[in-house]
């Protein structure tokens, strides 16, 4: 073996041992990523109900949720997630992260109190927000609502704010670290690209627009797809901020996983569970994939 | 095309002030170089010209018109940068009309306009590249495009050849200096090296923490230094400095040598400490056994330690003076000469070529 080894070249020794040590990442990935995941693709045609051996159904699971309101319904709100919540928190962080790189008192304090949420958990907050959103004199929002003198909102109780209401502090809990990151790619423009646009008389609007927005694309890629696969998982502030977590007001709010969830661990219902989990993989695998097209293309 | 005069200009960070009030006049047309060690100010100087830092104290008039509290935009200058600060993501193309766009020009007179620009830095075949896709000097020709698109008053470089490598930066440093000749326009160049500053300039200004030290032509400079940061600053390789003191009789001693006789010595007391100045250029070695004349000026003994062929001369490297180890002296000699490390040599210089300092203040004693 020994003498095996010493006739590599220097080359195919370095391969080797880099090899060595990724096998154990790749082994334990094999054991906990791929094999779930191929089990589960298998779950998803039969009718396992946890009690009972699974017997195979072919494709009824997917055939079930074409016909099943609730899951398109499910489906729709998933996506609503993401249509809005990705412009609005993108928008959100890049004007704290463009005005808070111009800062220079307190610039960590700030800083500081913007990444907070990031590092709370998810539960806490999502309570402390469903606490907010009572009404008066409960609610701190419908308080201050009130007392400037505007009418209260229902929020979390109207199927039509609902929603909203959910998104907010998911919204707000990432918005830490996507400040950072957009900071961290400002500072990587170079300071005499914005020199040489003042010189050249370039007004603010056409250097963010032409200048700073372009060379921030790798950064943008980056924030858009992690942004993008955290919305359509969304779950936490949905299932602690609406009644007996169940995505209500109708389902008003419940997204893809909740209803997984619901489907597989209440209705003990495994393959129609694996089945739709399967459908959230591949509409997440699409839309990265998609988004990396777009973004790097240019 | 405009003069630039600068009035007790003054830069304070804070409490530090790195610029103490300098004093320039530049005519119109003409291509002056700020040179200097790093921190010396150059810089910064060149950026309050251009309006990318605040002046804390005196003006900058370009023109006649004081320029302190306008933009950029509005000071009619264009500037080159070190690092080109040409745009990435856009072609080449894009990048050089970015100086127009806030000319009121039609269309097509701006694209004209670029073609011309393009042409003359042949940058044509590359229009529609992106900037990743060309060299250093090519980059570099882009910035400069970008600046005289805009036709302004004043052009302000700002180390602009030192990314390139040695050979481009000559190459560069040729293109630039025809620019000048071609558009007649004021320059305004930044540079740490004076070859650079000496190759290029009208008029060169040396700068030393936050003071202008000389402002002279580049033979001014050279030939008549101000004081000893000038002399070792200027030229290369550095002047021989050589430490002495003036005699009884108005001569000089050099320390561990004889005395000699120097013209500029008598009206200084007896004495006084100095530092004698001789470039390389001016020094002949001889071998011993030959040095039999008694010429007039500088006479040194010496032994050769290290000997740089450079092709055409080559540099000795003499441990000079009676306790020899004490004073290296730099000597520029023809290749012909076989001279050998440990070899015994004679050091001679003409009067007319030494310079004299005051030891203490450094300043130039004049002749």
């Amino acid at each position: 073996m020994k003498h095996l080894y010493n006739r590599l070249s220097f080359q195919q020794k370095k391969a080797y041992w880099a090899w060595l040590f990724l096998a154990v990442p790749i082994l334990f990935f094999a054991a906990v990523r791929f094999y779930p995941t191929i089990n589960a693709a298998m779950i998803s045609f039969t009718d396992w109900n946890l009690l009972t051996e699974g017997k195979w159904v072919g494709l009824a699971n997917y055939e079930r949720m074409f016909t099943d309101k609730v899951f398109w319904k499910v489906f729709a709100n998933t996506f609503l997630y993401l249509i809005v919540g990705l412009p609005v928190s993108l928008t959100l962080a890049f004007v704290v992260a463009y005005y808070l790189d111009q800062v220079r008192f307190m610039h960590g304090f700030i800083r500081s109190l913007y990444f907070i949420p990031y590092l709370t958990t998810a539960v806490a907050m999502a309570w402390v927000w469903r606490w907010g959103y009572q009404p008066a004199p409960m609610g701190v929002i419908n308080q201050i609502l009130s007392s400037i003198g505007m009418p209260q909102q229902p929020f979390l109780r109207s199927p039509n704010q609902a929603l909203y209401a959910v998104l907010a502090p998911a919204i707000w809990a990432g918005l830490g670290f996507q400040v950072i990151i957009f900071m961290a790619g400002l500072r990587a423009i170079p300071e005499t690209y914005y020199e040489a646009a003042r010189i050249d008389g370039i007004g603010k609007l056409a250097t963010l627009w032409e200048i700073t927005l372009p060379l921030l694309r790798p950064t943008l890629v980056f924030i858009v797809v992690l942004t993008s696969i955290g919305l359509l998982r969304i779950f936490d502030q949905v299932y602690n901020m609406t009644v007996d977590g169940q995505g209500g007001p109708l389902n008003a709010t419940r997204p893809l996983v909740l209803n997984i969830y619901n489907t597989a661990f209440k209705d003990f219902d495994m393959g129609y569970a694996t089945a739709q989990t399967m459908v959230l993989f591949l509409v997440l695998l699409i839309i990265t994939l998609i988004q990396l097209r777009l973004m790097r293309s240019k | 095309m405009a003069t630039v005069t600068i009035r007790n200009l003054v830069k304070r960070y804070r409490e530090a002030e790195v610029l103490h009030g300098i004093n320039l006049d530049i005519a119109d047309g003409e291509f002056v170089v700020l040179v200097g060690p790093s921190g010396c100010g150059k810089s910064t100087t060149l950026r309050m010209i251009a309006g990318l830092e605040d002046i804390s104290g005196g003006e900058v008039l370009i023109g006649d018109r004081v320029v302190n509290q306008l933009e950029p935009k509005e000071r009619n200058i264009a500037m080159v940068f070190q690092n080109y600060a040409i745009y990435p993501h856009m072609t080449i193309y894009k990048n050089i009309s970015f100086g127009l766009r806030t000319a009121r020009l039609p269309a097509a007179e701006k694209d004209r306009r670029i073609r011309a620009v393009a042409e003359q830095l042949e940058l044509t075949p590359y229009l529609d590249r992106k900037p990743g896709q060309l060299s250093g000097g090519q980059r570099q020709r882009v910035a400069i495009g970008r600046a005289i698109i805009r036709d302004p008053a004043v052009f302000l470089f700002d180390e602009p050849l030192s990314n390139l490598d040695a050979q481009l930066r000559a190459q560069t440093r040729l293109e630039i200096k025809k620019l000048h000749q071609r558009l007649g326009s004021t320059i305004i160049f930044v540079t740490h090296d004076q070859v650079e500053a000496m190759t290029l300039a009208d008029r060169i200004v040396i700068m030393r923490d936050g003071h202008i030290q000389q402002i002279g032509t580049p033979t001014e400079v050279y030939d008549h230094p101000a004081n000893t940061f000038v002399a070792r600053f200027i030229g290369s390789p550095s002047m021989n400095l050589l430490p002495g003191a003036v005699t009884a009789d108005g001569g000089l001693a050099l320390d561990g040598n004889g005395p000699i006789a120097h013209p500029a010595a008598r009206g200084l007391a007896p004495g006084s400490r100095v530092l004698l100045g001789v470039r390389a250029d001016d020094l002949r070695v001889q071998s011993h056994t030959g040095a039999t004349d008694k010429a007039p000026g500088l006479q040194l003994s010496g032994r050769v330690s290290v000997v740089e062929p450079l092709g055409p001369d080559m540099l000795v490297y003499l441990d000079a003076g009676l306790d020899a180890g004490t004073q290296q002296v730099i000597a520029k000699a023809d290749t012909r000469q076989t001279l050998r490390p440990g070899d015994e040599v004679t050091l001679t210089a003409a009067p007319e070529t030494l310079h004299l300092f005051d030891e203490q203040s450094g300043k130039a004693v004049a002749v």
